[in-house]
C-alpha cells in the first residue's frame, strides 16, 4: 500500500500539524501514514480523501507485489 | 494545552509520584504512598479531560498491540514460573526445602494469577467477539 498524502498535503499548502488538526489525529499519526509506516483505517482513509475533495483511491492505492510470497 | 504541554506536564507529575514513592519506602509509610499515588493520577485524569487530549487511532492500534504483546509475555512467564517454584517448593528438586517457607505459596499466588489472566483474556474475548459481530448465525 502507498500513498499521496504528502503530495496532497504539498498541493493544499499544509502542514502537518494542519492537516492533523483538519483530520482530527496527532501530527505523528500524519508523520506514520506519510512514510507508510501506519496503515489508516478505511474512516480515517475517507476523512482524508474527502477533505481534500478527491477520491480515496486518489491518494491511496494498494499495489501487489506478485513475486511476494 | 496542546500535547506536548500535556506530555511534559505527564512526566512531572510522574516524577512526583516516583519521588513520594521513594520517600514512602524509606519512611516506610503506606498511608504517604498510597495519598501520592492517587493525587498523581486524579491529577493527570482532570488536566487530561481539562486539555481535551485525544486519542487517535494509531496510539489505540499501538495499546493493542502492547497489551496483547505483554499478555504474550506475561502470562506463560508466571505460568512457567509457578510451575517451577511449586516443583521447587514440594522438594522434587535437591534443595534445602525447609529455607524458603514461603515457596508454595508465592507459586499458588502464581499459578492463580495465570488462571485469573487466560480467563479474563477469554471472558473479554467473547464479548468483545459479540460486539464486533462475531458468533452470529445470522444471514
Amino acid at each position: 500500500m502507498n500513498n499521496k498524502l504528502k503530495v496532497y498535503r504539498a498541493m493544499h499548502n499544509l502542514t502537518q500539524e494542519q492537516l492533523a488538526e483538519k483530520i482530527e489525529v496527532t501530527r505523528q499519526t500524519v508523520i506514520a501514514i506519510e512514510s507508510d509506516k501506519y496503515l489508516p483505517s478505511l474512516g480515517l482513509a475517507f476523512k482524508i480523501a474527502e477533505f481534500f475533495k478527491v477520491k480515496i483511491e486518489d491518494i491511496f492505492s494498494h499495489k501487489e507485489n506478485l513475486n511476494e510470497n | 494545552m496542546n500535547r506536548r504541554k500535556y506530555q511534559q506536564f505527564r512526566i512531572i507529575v510522574m516524577f512526583f509520584i516516583f519521588i513520594i514513592v521513594i520517600l514512602s519506602i524509606t519512611l516506610n509509610s503506606y498511608l504517604l504512598a498510597i495519598t501520592g499515588v492517587s493525587t498523581g493520577l486524579i491529577f493527570i485524569t482532570l488536566v487530561r479531560s481539562k486539555a481535551k487530549i485525544k486519542i487517535d487511532e494509531r496510539e489505540i492500534t499501538v495499546r493493542e498491540k502492547a497489551a496483547q504483546m505483554t499478555y504474550t509475555i506475561f502470562t506463560p512467564t508466571i505460568g512457567i514460573g509457578a510451575f517451577l517454584i511449586l516443583l521447587f517448593a514440594s522438594g522434587k528438586l535437591p534443595t534445602a526445602k525447609n529455607e524458603f517457607h514461603y515457596l508454595e505459596s508465592l507459586g499458588v499466588i502464581f499459578a492463580y494469577l495465570t488462571l485469573f489472566l487466560i480467563v479474563l483474556y477469554a471472558i473479554s474475548y467473547y464479548f468483545l467477539s459479540r460486539k464486533y459481530g462475531g458468533g452470529s448465525d445470522e444471514q
